[in-house]
């Protein structure tokens, strides 16, 4: 008989107390971000008949076999896509958002109608003092609200590329930290604490890239993770112990693209495309208001050369610039606008030339375009956020199953903790009863 | 083995997720009540945001045409005012060319009618060239200073322009936004025509030694002097109709200004029943996952083991 009580439970209590170990840190990881659940492989110890060995009974106890990391790569994989999308989807919308307030609470709408409202006011009586006061005043709140809309679009517009520049600056960082990462990987031993501990650091920072930028990983035999940008066929970001650079340029109009290694790269997801996305949409909005501004320019100085001032001269222009980031009053003079028909003596108050004025802004109607631009990029931003709270509750129902299956339930915790307790307890109960054994046998008289 | 199909942390995630959506709820609900608005930014409900807007955008010019109708509406009562005050000096005239055109009056005491005539001519002149609510010319059309003129004959002279201008009402609809002088000053005197102005200084003139038959002259005057009231009572007609017209149209923008105000309210406006009925269903619900989650979080297996 090759078996030995004594060493049999001292393995057991032993691989107990390893067990008590795993679950107590288990415990205390239950809220620690990207920790996933051990739970201990125990194996039975015993050695193999042989020949003339037959009926031999040979038992040597219990050995931890490993520490099993109770992770599932599928959900991992789709906590990383889901989260890519939700990252995009949200920083567009926080992009899209900020342009509608730049356009909607500067007043612009308002104070174009304002404007009109004042020269249908002067209407009443074309030579007022007073009423040509208020159409210049209405003018200079219009042409500033203009220039605030403009500079508030500028200033979404330098926010979204300071936070991708961030973002980049995140990709890179992370990027070179997975590569250390699967260095140390490449050297860890199998189900070693070690590994595990390195493989958890692994899985958070892919999740914590897939935030800035979609990411493809795929995990070779020796758990290093290869990263790629751009869907499975684009190019590498980490390889081994490497990452390239990813960076940014800004084209002249504001927008957004990036390389990796030098080379053109499309990201498909992630905070980065929400954001250029979103610049995208800052430039057709600007693009409309300068637009609006234009007309406007156009129509009332085009309306003022064919009229006369209160002094009987020739109508000069009323308003300068070229779009809504300069557009200004050229003259500040209430007695410039003119109302009367070119010809007309001074102090004419024939309406002629102001209703000709009015019957222009009709036609070209920038209350209505920017009526229509309100509309655009609030439709826009009502359709994303839609699609926001729908990949929102994807991404969260994949994070939540990820949790599920990953995370530290800390009544089974609790379990464990007493059956492992137990465990413990009777391997000191059968060295107690080997010891009595042995008494009993020293005892023999 | 899993006593619970779910791990600490994700229950945590799932209740923090589910009381943070309808606390969100309950947010956007009370900012509704607290605002009276139910859109705080366009992007909660475009299509309403900009019909909100179109609406606000008639509204406001609507308050403009509605300021422009009672400025045409004092300007066209004091061109009633004025005319009828032109009435009540040619019925004096006329009464004045009566007594003149009697066979017992003295040529003297005719001089002195005529002298009463020719101040009844200043007055009508300054009449003609009264002030509107502005301090412009309420006869002289869209002229800048004065309707009429004296020339060298003493003959009042129309320097206004042909036209009063129209004004807009709003809705496409719009006024003639006061009487010229010729409208009414101008009439025709049997075939010829003359204006008041003219008839009254020329009897002025006849009964002041102009004519060698004073009395004859003035009962001439007495025809044209009915003619002219005539000139006068009719414009006062068409002056009358067209304040019932601004009348009409104010009306009418009023009650277009009602029913915009109802529609702002029925797509603006919050509901402040339903939406508080939905607060509380919310608050309950949310009171409801706030207590069960109390409950459930307190309830560990640790407190168990002794």
């Amino acid at each position: 008989m090759a078996s030995d009580l004594l060493s049999i439970a001292k393995s057991g209590a032993r691989t107990a107390r390893i067990a008590l170990d795993v679950t107590a840190q288990n415990i205390a990881n239950a809220s620690s971000e990207g920790y996933v659940r051990r739970s201990v492989q125990m194996e039975e110890v015993a050695a193999a008949g042989g020949y003339g060995r037959i009926g031999d009974i040979s038992l040597s106890g219990v050995r931890v076999d490993r520490v099993v990391r109770n992770a599932d790569l599928f959900r991992q994989a789709e906590v990383r896509r889901t989260g890519a999308d939700s990252a995009r989807i949200n920083a567009e919308v926080a992009g899209l958002e900020n342009i509608e307030t730049a356009v909607e609470q500067t007043g612009v709408f308002q104070s174009i109608v304002d404007f009109e409202a004042s020269l249908q006011r002067l209407a009443a009586d074309p030579v007022d003092p007073s009423l040509r006061a208020s159409v210049m005043e209405e003018a200079r709140t219009m042409t500033r609200t203009l220039n605030i809309a403009s500079t508030s679009l500028d200033a979404v517009g330098n926010g979204l590329r300071f936070e991708a520049a961030s973002d980049v600056e995140q990709v890179n960082l992370l990027g070179g930290e997975l590569a250390r990462v699967n260095l140390r990987l490449a050297r860890a031993a199998d189900a070693s604490s070690d590994q595990t501990q390195l493989l958890d650091r692994r899985d958070l920072l892919l999740q914590q890239l897939s935030e800035h930028v979609d990411v493809s990983a795929s995990i070779n035999a020796d758990h290093t993770v290869e990263v790629r940008i751009g869907g499975t066929a684009g190019p590498q970001l980490v390889s081994g112990g490497d990452s390239y650079p990813f960076a940014m340029a800004t084209a002249g109009d504001g927008t957004i693209s990036f390389t990796l290694d030098g080379a053109a790269v499309t990201p498909l997801s992630g905070s980065l495309v929400g954001r250029g996305q979103a610049l995208e949409k800052l430039v057709q909005i600007g693009d409309d208001l300068d637009t609006i501004a234009a007309d406007l320019i156009a129509t009332v100085n085009g309306a003022q050369a064919t009229g006369a001032a209160l002094d009987g001269s020739a109508g000069q222009p009323m308003l300068s610039g070229t779009g809504a980031a300069d557009i200004a009053l050229a003259f500040n003079d209430g007695a410039g606008i003119a109302t009367a028909p070119a010809g007309s003596p001074a102090g004419s108050r024939d309406p002629g030339n102001l209703d000709a004025l009015r019957s222009a802004l009709t036609a070209s109607d920038p209350a209505g375009a920017m009526d229509a631009l309100l509309f655009d990029i609030s439709g826009t931003v009502a359709g994303r956020s839609l699609t926001r709270d729908a990949i929102d509750t994807i991404a969260g129902t994949a994070r939540i199953a990820l949790q599920a299956q990953a995370g530290v339930d800390l009544d089974e915790e609790a379990v464990n903790l007493i059956r492992f307790q137990q465990a413990f307890q009777a391997s000191g109960r059968v060295m107690q009863v080997a010891s009595d054994l042995f008494d009993t046998l020293l005892g023999i008289r | 083995m899993t006593i619970f199909s779910t791990s600490t942390s994700a229950f945590y995630e799932r209740s923090r997720q589910d009381m943070a959506v309808l606390r969100k709820r309950a947010e956007a609900t009370q900012e509704q009540l607290s605002r009276g608005e139910r859109l705080s930014r366009s992007s909660q409900d475009p299509v309403a945001a900009s019909r909100l807007r179109t609406l606000g955008r008639a509204e406001r010019l609507t308050t403009i045409d509605m300021g422009n109708a009672n400025r045409a509406s004092s300007d066209l009562t004091l061109a009633d005012a004025a005319l009828s005050s032109f009435s009540d000096f040619i019925i004096r005239a006329r009464e004045l060319a009566v007594q003149a055109g009697s066979d017992t009056m003295s040529d003297a005491q005719r001089a002195g009618i005529g002298e009463e005539l020719r101040q009844i001519h200043q007055n009508l002149v300054g009449l003609a060239n009264a002030r509107d609510s502005a301090g412009h010319a309420l006869f002289g059309g869209i002229v800048s200073g004065d309707a009429y003129e004296f020339d060298g004959a003493g003959n009042a002279v129309y320097i206004g322009t042909a036209s009063a201008g129209e004004l807009s009402l709003g809705e496409g609809q719009s006024i003639v936004r006061g009487v010229t002088g010729p409208e009414f000053v101008e009439f025709d005197d049997a075939g010829t025509p003359t204006n008041i102005m003219a008839v009254v200084k020329t009897l002025a003139d006849a009964l002041g030694g102009g004519s060698p038959d004073p009395a004859q002259s003035a009962r001439d005057a007495l025809g044209s002097l009915t003619n002219a009231l005539d000139s006068v009572t009719t414009t006062q007609t068409v002056v009358g109709s067209r304040l019932a017209w601004i009348d009409l149209t104010v009306e009418r923008q009023t009650d277009l200004g009602e029913l915009r105000k109802t529609e702002e309210a029925e797509i603006g406006g919050t509901d402040i029943a339903g939406t508080v009925v939905q607060l509380q269903e919310i608050m309950l619900v949310l009171e409801a996952s706030q207590a069960s989650f109390s409950r459930l979080s307190g309830m560990s297996l640790f407190n168990s083991l002794r």
